[in-house]
């Protein structure tokens, strides 16, 4: 009978696949598989991903979506291909990471599980994209994502209008993690110079790791190299309990979301005895204790919610709490905003591995920005921003990217030498 | 298709498409083998045209070589409708997705195949205009698939069905001409209804790739009420209560006790979890007074049928948060069993507790869940059977228990599928609903249309 077709599923010829050249099921790719595919099950293919993932609604392809990818843990799972095919690396690396569909899904996929366990076995039968697995290795060799010697990690304290009272401390109540783009990527400096100035102004204690901060791990973690990330993890957990600190605060969400996410589970400590922050929710108590004096700032704004700060970080209020904060300043929210965010294209490394997605995305996301008449687009990740004013060059919309935290300085009435800020036009 | 074939295929569609717009490799196969079932069947190829020309250049290819050719939108069918089950190619319409003109004097909208219905039914109505369907798939199915299934939804009970907006729409045939139909006039008989011939026919008679649709004013006044049963017939006994008394809210829409469970376990919304039914009843309309009352008016019928307790959602938040609930009903079931077989049946509303009714006693005979939800003020419900397929003991069950629940349905003077359409799962007995006649006369047309059969193929109706 025809309804007999839909339990159709191994052994029938037309579903089979095999490519040329393939390896044997045994010991290649997703040979833990199983765990994924445990999490696949849950599937329903009701489809309702597709309307929250950034890769789809940009190809318009069925394969760059995560019911595809989904689809394809089930089918290895289920011996309906035998080995990694063509492309099979390629349908889980042309992701963003953003936690859309995982949150979005009303069947309770762990989607990112699934991607995150599929990827390390990728990782492991030593099928990470090359332009991944070069990542990689320069994390290994330098600490830091850019090949960087990483006793440069403060350069840009250098030409701030007065040394950073973190500088050089050996001890503190905070340690302040910068991150790798913050720190190595000059058109980024401006959200460390700016966070250290408002910090200063309020009188915390906080100590700057230098040298001793090495990257958090995440980039390797999501190409699926956890183990590779452990030491760096393991060194940075200890980097700031020799300062004797209690908390460590990142401006960058993939540092807070890997800390704070990660951190305790891979290192097995349970509780880190450390309170992961990100410096939304530092500076939203800061601002609204009054420690800070802000001056009027006439001018209107949306703010663009980090997939791995707002979806997967959980923090979407503390930066509205900042812009309340801020006399004059009018937020306009995006059609897709707090857990709802569109990414911004920048997150999951695809920016090393597919950049033409990367502007596709951050093309539909800058649109949005533009729809709600706002000048400014202010957010809370260097990344993000990097990605959003490289779309909004390339689209040439009138529209100025900013850090929330030179929107913090803006208010402050300061404008260092330093802070050039991006006008874009 | 034998590979020396589609390798020859494939060549001709990149050189008309270009390699960019044919994929075959063996992940983008798995990614269209599926629609929003959980049956699967590979593709030879899928293409992603973006013009009527380049439908039409592909559709000839598949003439030319007698292969069968499948037009696909987001893939949410729940019938199968777009499954390969005799491989070939997958015509996918995703990237045909303009808006082509929205003539607010007119009141219409002309949009190609692609676009996701959520995404026309927004831009339509920054124009203060509405598109009423809304099937619970709206923001992952097209309009094009919409069209081609007569796709439903909650509204459907005061506004009708997708098929009741279509106005007009442009065809590839299968041997490749461009057919338009209908068009901007609201009167039109002039010749036969060609228009609705195409409506519902799931791609097998030709590839929708326009639509002109009727468009309304939209109500700018709302009001959702959650109505409480402690017994699920009780709230089938109420819609009819509540429709004979001649008030036609927007919607009536009925979740048994398990799908409630559901939702709320996924999305913590505070549904009540000690009832055995809650209908989901929206009044809308231009003058807010009379939206209003109709709703205080429901409230109290149903109060009298057996409700327990009335609940008017308070804020536009509160009204969408019950509204995404009833949209995840469907795929927030797999929190109970792995796989789920959803039905689509249609009875007359006077027999819509007798149906539950029966539906619970086969649901009892075969020992597996049946959760019912659906469009109750129509008598179109969606019987739910869970099952783990992977436990032949279960599987074996779900084939008979549907059938069964297909005979009761027939047997109280209802059909197969109000909004699915019948894709593969429900061919088996088409013959039982439509009859000898019906079924030769739909041969005939299919025959006349397609008479290669490539449009679609075994797919809606039964082969002879």
């Amino acid at each position: 009978m025809t309804i007999e077709l839909g339990f159709m599923c191994a052994g029938d010829t037309n579903d089979r696949l095999e490519t040329d050249g393939a390896r044997s099921r045994e010991g290649t790719c997703v040979s833990e598989g199983h765990l994924a595919a445990e999490d696949a099950r849950q599937c329903v293919r009701c489809g309702l991903c597709l309307a929250t993932c950034p890769s789809y609604r940009e190809s318009l392809v069925e394969t760059d979506s995560p019911r595809a990818r989904v689809a394809l843990v089930q089918a290895l799972e289920e011996g309906r291909i035998d080995a990694p095919l063509d492309g099979f690396a390629n349908a889980f690396y042309r992701c963003l990471l953003c936690g859309a569909c995982t949150f979005t899904c009303p069947s309770g996929v762990a989607v990112d599980r699934v991607l995150e366990l599929t990827r390390g076995d990728l990782a492991d039968e030593g099928l990470l994209p090359p332009a991944l697995s070069d990542l990689d290795d320069r994390i290994s060799r330098y600490r830091n994502i850019s090949a960087e010697p990483n006793e440069g990690r403060l350069i840009w304290a250098d030409n701030l209008p007065s040394p950073p009272t973190g500088l050089g401390k050996k001890q503190a109540e905070v340690a302040y993690f910068v991150g790798c783009v913050g720190s190595f990527f000059p058109r980024s400096y401006k959200v460390p110079q700016s966070f250290v100035q408002i910090i200063d102004r309020a009188g915390v204690d906080y100590a700057l790791l230098g040298g001793a901060e090495w990257c958090c791990g995440y980039p390797m973690f999501i190409n699926g190299e956890l183990e590779s990330a452990r030491d760096l993890m393991g060194h940075n957990v200890e980097a700031v309990r020799a300062l004797g600190a209690s908390k460590v605060v990142t401006t960058c969400p993939s540092c807070f979301y890997f800390w704070k996410q990660s951190y305790p589970a891979a290192l097995g400590t349970g509780d880190l005895g450390i309170e992961v922050q990100h410096a939304t929710e530092f500076l939203a108590d800061l601002l609204e204790a009054g420690a800070v004096p802000l001056r009027e700032v006439r001018k209107d704004v949306t703010y663009h919610d980090p997939c791995d700060l707002g979806r997967k970080g959980g923090v979407t209020e503390a930066p509205r709490r900042i812009i309340a904060q801020i006399p004059g300043v009018r937020l306009l929210e995006m059609a897709e905003n707090r857990e709802s965010s569109y990414c911004c294209g920048g997150g999951g490394n695809l920016e090393t591995y597919a950049p033409e997605l990367v502007k596709a995305v951050s093309r539909s996301r800058i649109q949005q920005v533009v729809d709600t008449g706002a000048g400014t687009v202010v957010s809370a990740c260097q990344q993000c921003e990097r990605t959003l004013a490289s779309a909004a060059r390339a689209e040439r919309v009138r529209v100025r990217v900013q850090d929330i935290t030179e929107l913090v300085l803006e208010a402050m009435g300061r404008r260092g030498r330093c802070l050039s800020r991006w006008r874009l036009s | 298709m034998p590979e020396s074939l589609a390798t020859v295929v494939i060549a001709e569609l990149e050189e008309l498409l270009g390699s960019q717009s044919v994929l075959h490799a063996p992940v983008d196969r798995i990614a269209y083998s599926y629609d929003g079932t959980f049956a699967q069947h590979l593709p030879d190829v899928v293409v992603l045209p973006q013009t009527n020309e380049e439908v039409a250049s592909v559709v000839r290819v598949a003439a030319r070589h007698d292969v069968p050719i499948l037009p696909r939108g987001m893939g949410s069918g729940l019938a199968g409708g777009t499954l390969p089950i005799r491989g070939g190619i997958v015509l996918s319409l995703t990237r045909m997705k303009r808006i082509l003109e929205i003539d607010e004097e007119n009141m219409t909208a002309t949009a190609e195949a692609g676009i996701v219905t959520a995404d026309l039914q927004a831009e339509v109505e920054k124009r203060g205009l509405f598109y009423p369907p809304d099937p619970s798939s709206i923001k992952q199915s097209t309009i094009g698939g919409n069209v081609a299934c007569n796709a439903g939804g909650p509204r459907c009970l005061k506004y009708g069905v997708t098929g009741d907006y279509v106005m007009g729409m442009t065809v590839i045939l299968a041997d490749g001409r461009l057919l338009k139909t209908g068009g901007k006039a609201i009167k039109n008989v002039t010749g036969l209804n060609i228009n609705q011939l195409f409506v519902g026919s799931e791609g097998t008679l030709g590839i929708i790739t326009e639509v002109i649709l009727r468009l309304i004013s939209k109500p700018p006044h709302v009001r959702t009420a959650l109505v409480q049963f402690p017994a699920l017939e009780t709230a089938g006994e109420a819609v009819h209560a509540v429709l004979k008394q001649g008030l036609v809210p927007a919607t009536m829409e009925l979740l048994d006790e398990t799908a409630i469970e559901c939702i709320e376990e996924a999305m913590h919304l505070g549904l009540p979890l000690d009832v055995e039914a809650i209908l989901l009843i929206e009044t809308d309309g231009p003058h807010e007074d009379v939206v209003i009352r109709e709703i205080d008016a429901i409230a109290a019928i149903c109060l009298e049928t057996g409700a327990s307790r009335v609940d008017v959602a308070r804020s536009e938040e509160e009204r969408a948060d019950l509204w995404r609930a009833r949209r995840s009903v469907s795929p927030a079931l797999a929190r109970r069993a792995p796989n789920k077989l959803g039905e689509d049946i249609t009875v007359p509303r006077s027999a819509i507790p007798e149906a539950i009714r029966r539906i619970k006693a086969i649901s009892a005979r075969y020992g597996l869940p049946v959760v019912v939800f659906g469009h109750a003020g129509d008598g179109n419900l969606h019987p739910n059977v869970l099952f783990d397929r992977r436990d032949p003991e279960q599987l074996a069950k779900v084939e008979p228990m549907v059938g069964d629940i297909f005979q009761m349905a027939l047997d109280l003077g209802g059909t197969l599928s109000g909004e699915h359409g019948i894709g593969t799962f429900k061919l088996p007995y088409v013959h039982a609903a439509l009859g000898s006649v019906s079924v030769d006369i739909q041969r005939r047309i299919k025959q006349a249309l397609d008479p290669q059969n490539i449009l679609n193929p075994g797919k809606v109706l039964p082969e002879g």
